[in-house]
């Protein structure tokens, strides 16, 4: 038999998948020729490439990724998930972020009846639209208050919670954004930094977003974030973009594939 | 499966533990890469979680999860163009930390497998190391069980030139055109 048509049955005979007579023409094919027995060979030695583990850290990533998921989820849970919905309602509530939030909550409340009340005789002219305007403000207090409080966590997931928290406003407040920026440079995990990254890049419009995002490469050193902000930067064209880029590469000891998505920016905004 | 397609999202850890170690191998055959093979098995799960209502019940789980490997690995590449020659520096944190005790014909066999094409490479790792059958490969590649069989054996060739040629301590690049014979410069995505 040619080697063509030994060929042709070779990826079956690797697999044990022949039938016993072209199993028994293969044999006595790779018997005579050289060439197919090494072929045969180099599979077998394939053998050889050892078995690799991922590392242990990637369980816990999993779960991190796991339970960030299944908050955002919650979050967004309708009618029909109304229970497991109320039940993170309540751990969340009875979590030190919670509580920060509730007393706030309080607090607002007791502003607003104490304004309510103490007006109500004095202004009788106060309109309704005022005090819905003044209500707003407050909530959107709160709910930066609840994000700032979560940055703080000792969990990356909770922190990842805030982070995602702060996307739910249209607007960013500047304390808000000054501490998104601060996660972003010095947070531990690189998810959280990530996904701040992700919460600031929809607020480029912002000068100072701008220039925190910017100033926040040369801090970086995990390469997934260093290569997600130069992407940012090219999108944005920014203007100081270049120089940083070009002072970024000169960085020693840089990884070498951020260091071909540094070039490739620059080529861009060139 | 059915149960991570119904949302039982605790589910995912027992897929988590039966398949991450594959999924990390596959990636790190492919692309010598620890660090970004262990980024694409999580993009991979968190994609099992957001798309699991597209898994069809009844096919093979097997087939989508690696289409989904896939589909991450060239989104990555997509984002994040990668080197154009193959760096050696990139392949060294995958060999085992003792490269002493390694025989030689283990790394040979390693440099080899890296020199060939992505999808040579590819379909090899998915024959020989992720145990795949036949007919699930076809239906990862999209083409037929025949031209799948075809394809193993163009890259056995060519994996076994390559190791000739870098034991002889030639670069494949100056291979003379015995070469060129074994290996028709065909395209994969030119083949039915």
């Amino acid at each position: 038999m040619k080697c063509e048509e030994i060929g042709e049955l070779l990826p079956d005979y690797l697999q044990g998948s022949l039938k016993a007579e072209q199993d028994d023409l293969v044999e006595q094919h790779i018997a005579e020729c050289a060439d197919c027995r090494e072929e045969v060979a180099i599979w077998k030695k394939l053998s050889l490439l050892p078995v690799e583990q991922p590392s242990a850290g990637s369980r816990e990533r999993f779960e991190a990724m796991l339970r960030a998921y299944q908050t955002g989820r919650n979050d967004k849970a309708s009618a029909g998930f109304e229970r497991p919905k109320r039940a993170a309602v309540w751990n969340w509530l009875r979590s030190p972020a919670g509580a920060v939030a509730w007393s706030a909550a309080l607090l607002v409340i007791g502003i607003f009846a104490g304004n309510y009340f103490g007006n109500r005789t004095a202004t009788h002219s106060n309109t309704s639209q005022d005090e819905i305007a003044a209500m707003h403000t407050e909530l959107a207090n709160m709910k930066q208050m609840v994000v700032l409080s979560m940055l703080q966590q000792q969990s990356a997931s909770e922190r990842l919670q805030g982070v995602s928290f702060s996307r739910r406003e249209d607007q960013l407040d500047p304390q808000v954004m000054s501490a998104l920026v601060h996660t972003l440079r010095y947070d531990g995990s690189v998810d959280v930094r990530l996904a701040a990254l992700d919460a600031l890049s929809r607020h480029g419009a912002q000068p100072q977003v701008h220039k925190g995002v910017v100033d926040a490469l040369q801090e970086q050193q995990s390469p997934l974030v260093q290569v997600a902000l130069i992407d940012l930067m090219v999108e944005w064209r920014d203007p100081d973009a270049a120089q940083r880029l070009r002072n970024f590469v000169q960085t020693p000891n840089l990884n070498p594939t951020v260091k071909q998505r540094a070039d490739w920016a620059l080529s861009k905004l060139n | 499966m059915l149960e991570v397609r119904n949302g039982a999202g605790e589910t995912l850890g027992v897929l988590f533990d039966r398949y991450h170690a594959p999924l990390y191998n596959f990636y790190s055959k492919l692309t010598g890469d620890r660090t970004l093979s262990e980024d694409l098995v999580q993009e991979v799960f968190l994609r099992i979680l957001k798309y699991r209502q597209s898994y069809q019940p009844g096919t093979p789980f097997r087939a989508w999860i690696y289409q989904i490997a896939r589909n991450a690995r060239v989104d990555h590449y997509r984002k994040t163009p990668r080197h154009i020659t193959f760096e050696p520096e990139m392949v060294a944190p995958v060999m085992p930390k003792d490269s002493a005790q390694q025989t030689e014909e283990t790394e040979l066999l390693h440099r080899a497998l890296m020199q060939m094409p992505d999808e040579k490479r590819e379909i090899l790792i998915l024959s020989r190391f992720q145990e795949l059958k036949y007919d699930e490969i076809a239906r990862l590649l999209g083409c037929e069980l025949g031209t799948v069989k075809t394809r193993i054996h163009r890259a056995i060739q060519e994996l076994r030139q390559n190791f000739k040629q870098i034991e002889r301590g030639l670069a494949p690049r100056e291979a003379g055109p015995a070469v060129v014979k074994q290996i028709p410069p065909r395209r994969f995505g030119n083949e039915v």
